[in-house]
């Protein structure tokens, strides 16, 4: 019995030595959404040379814009694409302009017009392979400035990994580090901003004046001669300001309570006619004659909203009423085109109405595409040109009822919509 | 990666059944017992004790007479997560027939947490992954009088791995940048990674 008496007490040894040694560990990570602040001397961004480039692969579309033959893209915060679309069904890639901060554009005669954080920047386009840098309008947009030293501060959707869940405090982060303000596409320039020329833009062209949008002030540039457009004045707006959409003398600004409409006979200093106020949503507008057409949305920073089409008569300027609303999915952009109406229903595909009759609207369905999704469209000159999470697709939208796709460029990093 | 285990394991069986002609193939063992451990450390640098309920049965072929290869399966409480321990393993006797023997053991594998429920709602999801199990272990049988079944004792150290996730869900409606840092439709992801490390105390039979 001896040798088992020692090997018992082996085991008791080894068993205590075990015991004491037995304790856990927990790692814990946290990963989330963020937006993260980036400062920038406006000095250094001033000191970058423009040049066109190499034909770039389009990573995340945002704003588009035809101008003749072509079609600009924008790369949120990072530049406009440049493509040949002669023939809608087979676009071709031509070049790249880098421009930092870049959210939007607009063209007026042969000039473009882009943001380049706080200052607008006009380009040369008579020469589409050799586009140049014209003029420079320096701090317009100048709610991109942290104070007046010439530092801005943008932020960029990042997604990142802590150790400790406790929101990145310690870095100063604040409330940037709030998940729920991440992707919120109408508060920063440098989230990922949807929109074209279509009914999201935030540029628009009307009257020999540009019209610059951000979240509550309208900043008017006289572009009578379009090589030297001049900052005329800003107007303040309100809160939530986030799309605008002329129509003859008028501006049909959409914000997230409502539509501001604007008188701009006298171009550079548009006059406020009417506020129609409705529940907060996100809201693009498209405006005929007789009616606008106001999509309000559940999402992004406009909680609490609801999904549908508004119908607002405005016969009256002065006096909008809301003459129909239909209930929709999750509508985003939408595009009006004589007699029909395009929406954008997110995730849910894309809807075209024939909108006559504006009473029954629902009962005029002509076509539910469930599998483009889309955030945006314009309706163009040769094509339905549809902006989505996987790229950018065109429609022969000669006979509304049956669209036929044209082409689709793919994307390489498309947008998630939920 | 059960599955392939679990392969694994059937052939190897197979495998022992056509090289091993001893008089007796099959080995079985059941134990039940106690997990001890010690948590991590609270907010005051304390840790707690943990006492949990460990159960287990192992099945397999002897290799050669002393020798038995085979896998075990079993029950761990840890604290409010039930495991259950899957693994390959290895037993060795020491002894003469008729005595008690000295066995030491290996088992090598994973826990699966597939007891604990899946918490799901509009707003966030959680869930527990199972991980890495190891556990070495050495004990004693006593031989019943006329019988092949014997009493064991055994002595183990336990290492197993289990995740636990909570993760909020991007709301209908939001658009994401497309990353691979999160699974897709979350908006963020808590990984809370355990190891838990238990002195195993079991007794049970050996037939």
């Amino acid at each position: 019995m001896k040798p088992l008496y020692s090997a018992s007490s082996l085991l008791f040894l080894l068993s205590v030595l075990m015991f004491s040694s037995c304790v856990d560990e927990v790692n814990s990570s946290y990963t989330y959404h963020t937006m993260m602040p980036i400062y920038l001397e406006m000095s250094d961004v001033r000191a970058r040379i423009i040049t066109t480039e190499p034909a770039q692969p389009i990573d995340n579309p945002g704003k588009i814009y035809i101008y003749e033959d072509y079609l600009f893209i924008n790369e949120p915060t990072k530049g406009i694409h440049i493509l040949n679309n002669s023939n809608p069904a087979n676009p071709i890639n031509l070049s790249f302009i880098p421009i930092a901060g870049n959210v939007d554009m607009a063209v007026n005669g042969k000039i473009l017009y882009a943001d380049n954080y706080v200052d607008l920047l006009a380009f040369d386009l008579s020469n589409i392979n050799n586009i140049k840098l014209v003029k420079r309008v320096e701090d317009v947009f100048t709610h991109m400035y942290t104070h007046a030293t010439g530092e801005i501060i943008t932020f960029r959707d990042t997604v990142i990994t802590t150790e400790s869940p406790n929101w990145g405090f310690e870095d100063g982060g604040g409330w940037l580090m709030n998940s729920s303000m991440s992707f919120s596409a109408n508060y920063s320039a440098a989230s990922q901003s949807y929109g074209t020329g279509g009914s999201m833009a935030r540029f628009t062209l009307a009257n020999l004046h540009l019209y610059a949008v951000d979240e509550s002030t309208m900043r008017v540039f006289d572009v009578e001669n379009p090589a030297d457009p001049t900052f005329v004045k800003p107007i303040d707006l309100g809160w939530g300001i986030e799309t605008i959409f002329p129509f003859q003398d008028k501006l049909f600004i959409g914000s997230n309570r409502g539509m501001h409409i604007y008188d701009a006979s006298t171009p550079n200093s548009p006059t406020r006619m009417a506020v129609y106020e409705h529940v907060q949503a996100c809201d693009p507008v498209v405006v005929n004659e007789d009616y606008a057409f106001v999509t309000l949305r559940n999402g992004n920073a406009c909680w609490n909203g609801v999904n549908e089409l508004q119908v607002i008569d405005i016969k009256d300027l002065y006096k909008p009423t809301l003459k129909k609303s239909y209930s929709m999915l999750n509508p985003h952009g939408l595009g009006l085109a004589g007699d029909f109406l395009y929406i954008a229903e997110g995730s849910h595909g894309l809807k075209s109405f024939n909108v006559s009759d504006v009473m029954n609207i629902d009962q005029n369905q002509l076509e539910f595409l469930t599998n483009q999704k889309s955030v945006d469209l314009i309706p163009g000159p040769k094509s339905l040109i549809v902006i989505g999470p996987d790229g950018v697709c065109q429609f022969d939208y000669s006979n509304p009822a049956k669209l036929k796709k044209l082409s689709c460029i793919q994307v390489t990093n498309p947008t998630k919509f939920y | 990666m059960f599955r392939k285990a679990k392969l694994l394991i059937l052939g190897f069986l197979l495998f022992s059944v056509t090289c091993v002609a001893q008089e007796k193939l099959y080995f079985g063992q059941t134990e039940i017992g106690f997990l001890v451990g010690n948590s991590e450390e609270q907010w005051d640098g304390n840790r707690q004790r943990r006492f949990d309920v460990s159960f287990m049965t192992f099945h397999g072929a002897h290799i050669t007479k002393n020798n038995v290869v085979g896998f075990s399966l079993g029950i761990d409480q840890y604290d409010e997560i039930s495991v259950i321990p899957i693994a390959l393993g290895w037993r060795g006797f020491l002894g003469k027939d008729g005595k008690p023997k000295i066995f030491g053991g290996l088992d090598v594998g994973g826990g699966s947490t597939i007891l604990e429920k899946k918490v799901s709602d509009e707003w966030s999801k959680s869930w527990y992954e199972g991980g890495s199990l190891i556990s070495p272990s050495v004990g004693i049988s006593f031989p019943f009088k006329k019988d092949k079944t014997t009493l064991s004792f055994s002595f183990a150290y336990k290492r197993q791995q289990v995740s636990h996730y909570w993760g909020s869900l991007i709301q209908p409606g939001s658009q994401v940048v497309a990353n691979d840092k999160l699974p897709p439709g979350y908006n963020s992801l808590t990984e809370n990674n355990f190891l838990f490390r238990s002195f195993v105390f079991r007794a049970g039979l050996i037939f």
